[in-house]
């Protein structure tokens, strides 16, 4: 279909060999296949989820990469973009969500605000969510633009096509 | 050129004229922000006079904005002029019959942070009040169901109180995440 001989043999981990047979790994297949259709958990809490719903509207389109089927359900997804302020009373909530997504799954945090607290050092607010789960990608920026939470998506994308596994399965391989 | 400069008489305001006629000595003071009425009203009579504004029909505030409070143990000329009280309880008033807003507020001591509750005149002062009991530590008299709405259950203090550092007392560390109910 829209695949053409160029495509295939710039593939990494894809041969073809003579007329129209191709060899490659299943696990290439099945990383081609889950980078191409993540599945984002959108976890919006402030001004960051803005420009996250900006992303997947018209204007900038995140399917134009495969990701625009948002479910907020946990269950159903393998990319969690936490994107604002998360409180100390929040936390709990966004690990059991977290805990609830199948493997493999991927985390961005959008924003200075998830990845570090951004301006907000207070009594209330969690420094930075990788205190308490493992993230990906980090975006700077308050807030981020549209294109950089899609630059995320695809650094995510290239993650996956390397084989390299999430952040989270390498730190329960760590400890 | 003898023109005269024509002078203005504004006509006092009908809520003033009614409250003077009426709770004379619940006001402590009287004034103007942006175009705002603001009164100052002594605690002991707070309800009473709150009653009355909501429920009088021609004065009918019955939207009740908002309920927060001040805490002016750092501003000196505030808390001169009432008697030192280091909390000042704000009640923001609308009223749709004569649309215009009032401003009630309450001076209350530290060392009683009691006050009757509203949420029985307006059913919205309920979060209202727990919000304000959360962040200052004001009780609410006779509240329904008077507990924290913002921060943890098991939180220690009341941080928008001037002493409260801005970083906490360590709750970000200290805190229980796998104990809360999610
Ligand atoms: S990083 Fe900036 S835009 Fe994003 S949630 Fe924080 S304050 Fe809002």
């Amino acid at each position: 279909m829209g695949l053409t001989n160029t495509d295939i043999q710039s593939a990494q981990g894809v041969e073809q060999t003579d007329g129209n047979i191709i060899t490659t790994t299943i696990d290439k297949v099945i990383n081609w296949g889950r980078k191409n259709s993540l599945w984002p958990m959108p976890f919006g809490t402030a001004c960051c989820a803005i420009e996250m719903m900006a992303t997947l509207a018209s204007k900038f389109d995140l399917s134009r990469f495969g990701s625009e089927a948002i479910r907020f359900s946990p269950r159903q997804s393998d990319l969690l973009i936490v994107s604002g302020r998360i409180s100390i009373k929040m936390m709990p909530v966004l690990k059991r969500i977290y805990d609830q997504m199948p493997d493999p799954k991927w985390v961005i945090s959008m924003g200075a605000c998830a990845s570090c607290g951004g301006v907000f050092d207070t009594y209330t607010l969690i420094q930075g969510v990788d205190q308490f789960i493992p993230v990906d990608v980090y975006i700077p920026g308050c807030p981020p633009r549209p294109e950089d939470l899609i630059d995320a998506v695809l650094q995510v994308q290239e993650k996956i096509a390397s084989g390299a596994s999430p952040k989270g399965v390498e730190h329960l391989l760590e400890t | 050129m003898n023109e005269e400069k024509e002078v203005e008489v504004q006509p006092k305001p009908l809520v003033l004229q009614k409250l003077e006629e009426h709770h004379a000595d619940a006001l402590l003071s009287q004034d103007e922000t942006r175009g705002t009425l603001v009164i100052v009203v002594r605690k002991e009579q707070a309800y009473a006079v709150l009653e009355y504004l909501k429920t009088d029909p021609e004065l009918a505030y019955t939207f009740l904005v908002d309920v927060t409070a001040v805490d002016n143990s750092q501003m000196e000329s505030e808390l001169m002029q009432f008697d030192y009280a280091r909390f000042m309880v704000v009640y923001q008033l609308y009223s749709y019959q004569g649309q215009c807003r009032l401003r009630v507020k309450v001076p209350v001591h530290e060392n009683d942070l009691s006050i009757p509750s509203v949420a029985g005149l307006w059913r919205g002062a309920n979060w209202l009040e727990r919000e304000t009991y959360d962040m200052f530590g004001i009780n609410f008299d006779g509240h329904p169901d008077l507990r924290r709405i913002l921060m943890p259950d098991d939180f220690d203090g009341h941080p928008l109180r001037k002493d409260y550092p801005l970083r906490g007392r360590g709750e970000r560390e200290s805190f229980n995440f796998d104990k809360q109910n999610v």
